[in-house]
């Protein structure tokens, strides 16, 4: 079956990838695809197993963050093929990304081994890799993702941050302002790409302080405006430290924002006890005790 | 000779190199003949100073496009575009996971 990377795939938003992956048998085609993380740190986070992945690929293509750690990967394997050259400042990211797609498929049902090198997590906020492998699958080739670790995973570290003790919400800046998001001030709020939040053409590389202020005003809902906030920023050479600033959210307008940086909020409310499934709770328990299985 | 990208490399693969103060982490790279620019980037925290060895280059990181639901994002004039790469732009970067 062949699938057109230029067009989006009709699936509901919400649907996961609908063709897992499956072992290569004798039909499988010759071509191939993994799709790795490199992880944020050079030299720290890289896994034997995607480090592998790239050592045996025929062709490597970067989609890095970071120009010596693209240098690095260069040292791992004679055909890197940076992406970096793809995007345009008023070109759709979107057509940056299906052009990415091709590049990798034409090589794939070239009968190559291609191997798709991705800072981070290859499937964290990043819609390529989900949709080469997709690809890929769709049309009969052995298509693999190998996870890395992310910058949620180093924020988590760097700011002793433990998403299971209150909960913790993600999302896309610019789409928590777009939609009607239901925003849970119990727990922590992790906001990406706020240097760009507003963009609605997907062609714009930063967006200014009035486009902040859209979003301070939305999250004074539910936060008083001298919440502190966290404005943070991974370490990406080994000779680095995470960037941790704190701020007013009243001020995150005024700073000066990197587009690399993702802003976090912690909780400003506590949790409120749902006395009602609480009680519920309790009767099975005493059920069970009573020696009625519940 | 070890160069500046081996180093790194051991940097980030060393417990003691990786979170060593950077007067400690130097006196090593000093011992070991390390680049003028990998020592002033150590010492002063900027790495802005491998630029010396590598150069300069902008590098754009966003690689999300998740601002819309699938099937739902804005219509571009640019969507039949060629894969002719375009000269690379300068400009900020966003982050992914």
């Amino acid at each position: 079956m062949s699938l057109d990377v230029r067009r989006p795939l009709k699936l509901p938003y919400y649907q996961a990838m609908t063709n897992p992956e499956t072992q290569p048998t004798k039909a499988t085609p010759r071509g191939s695809l993994a799709c790795v993380g490199l992880g944020m740190t050079l030299g720290s986070h890289l896994t034997p197993l995607a480090r592998s992945h790239i050592a045996q690929a025929d062709v490597v293509f970067a989609g890095l963050s970071d120009g010596i750690v693209e240098m690095w990967l260069q040292r791992m394997h004679p055909d890197v093929r940076s992406l970096q050259s793809y995007y345009q400042e008023g070109k759709s990211r979107l057509t940056t990304y299906r052009q990415w797609v091709e590049l990798m498929m034409a090589e794939v049902r070239a009968g190559k081994r291609v191997c798709g090198v991705f800072y981070g997590h290859p499937g964290i906020f990043a819609w390529a890799p989900h949709k080469v492998i997709e690809a890929a699958r769709a049309e009969g080739y052995a298509a693999h993702m190998e996870p890395g670790i992310s910058a949620e995973d180093c924020l988590y570290a760097d700011l002793g941050i433990d998403p299971g003790r209150f909960g913790c919400q993600h999302f896309e800046a610019s789409q928590l302002l777009l939609f009607e998001r239901r925003i849970d001030p119990t727990g922590y709020l992790v906001l990406w790409q706020v240097g760009l939040v507003g963009d609605r053409s997907l062609a714009r590389f930063q967006t200014g302080p009035a486009y902040r202020q859209v979003l301070v005003e939305l999250l004074s809902e539910h936060y008083p405006l001298d919440h502190e906030v966290i404005v943070y920023r991974a370490a990406t050479l080994p000779i680095q430290q995470p960037g941790i600033r704190r701020v007013a959210l009243r001020d995150l307008p005024n700073i000066e924002l990197p587009a690399e940086e993702t802003v976090i909020l912690p909780p400003a409310e506590t949790l409120k006890p749902n006395l009602a499934i609480q009680a519920r709770l309790a009767a099975l328990d005493a059920q069970e005790k009573a020696g009625m299985p519940a | 000779m070890t160069d500046t990208m081996d180093w790194l490399e051991a940097i980030g693969q060393d417990a003691t190199l990786r979170h060593a103060p950077a007067d400690e982490l130097n006196s090593t790279l000093e011992a070991a003949e390390a680049s003028e620019a990998l020592m002033a980037a150590v010492a002063s925290g900027d790495s802005s100073w491998l630029a010396q060895e590598f150069g300069k280059r902008v590098m754009h990181v966003t690689q999300s496009s998740q601002t819309f639901p699938e099937g739902d994002e804005p219509e571009r004039e640019d969507e039949g575009e060629p894969l002719d790469p375009a000269e690379p732009q300068k400009g900020a970067a966003s982050p992914k996971g």
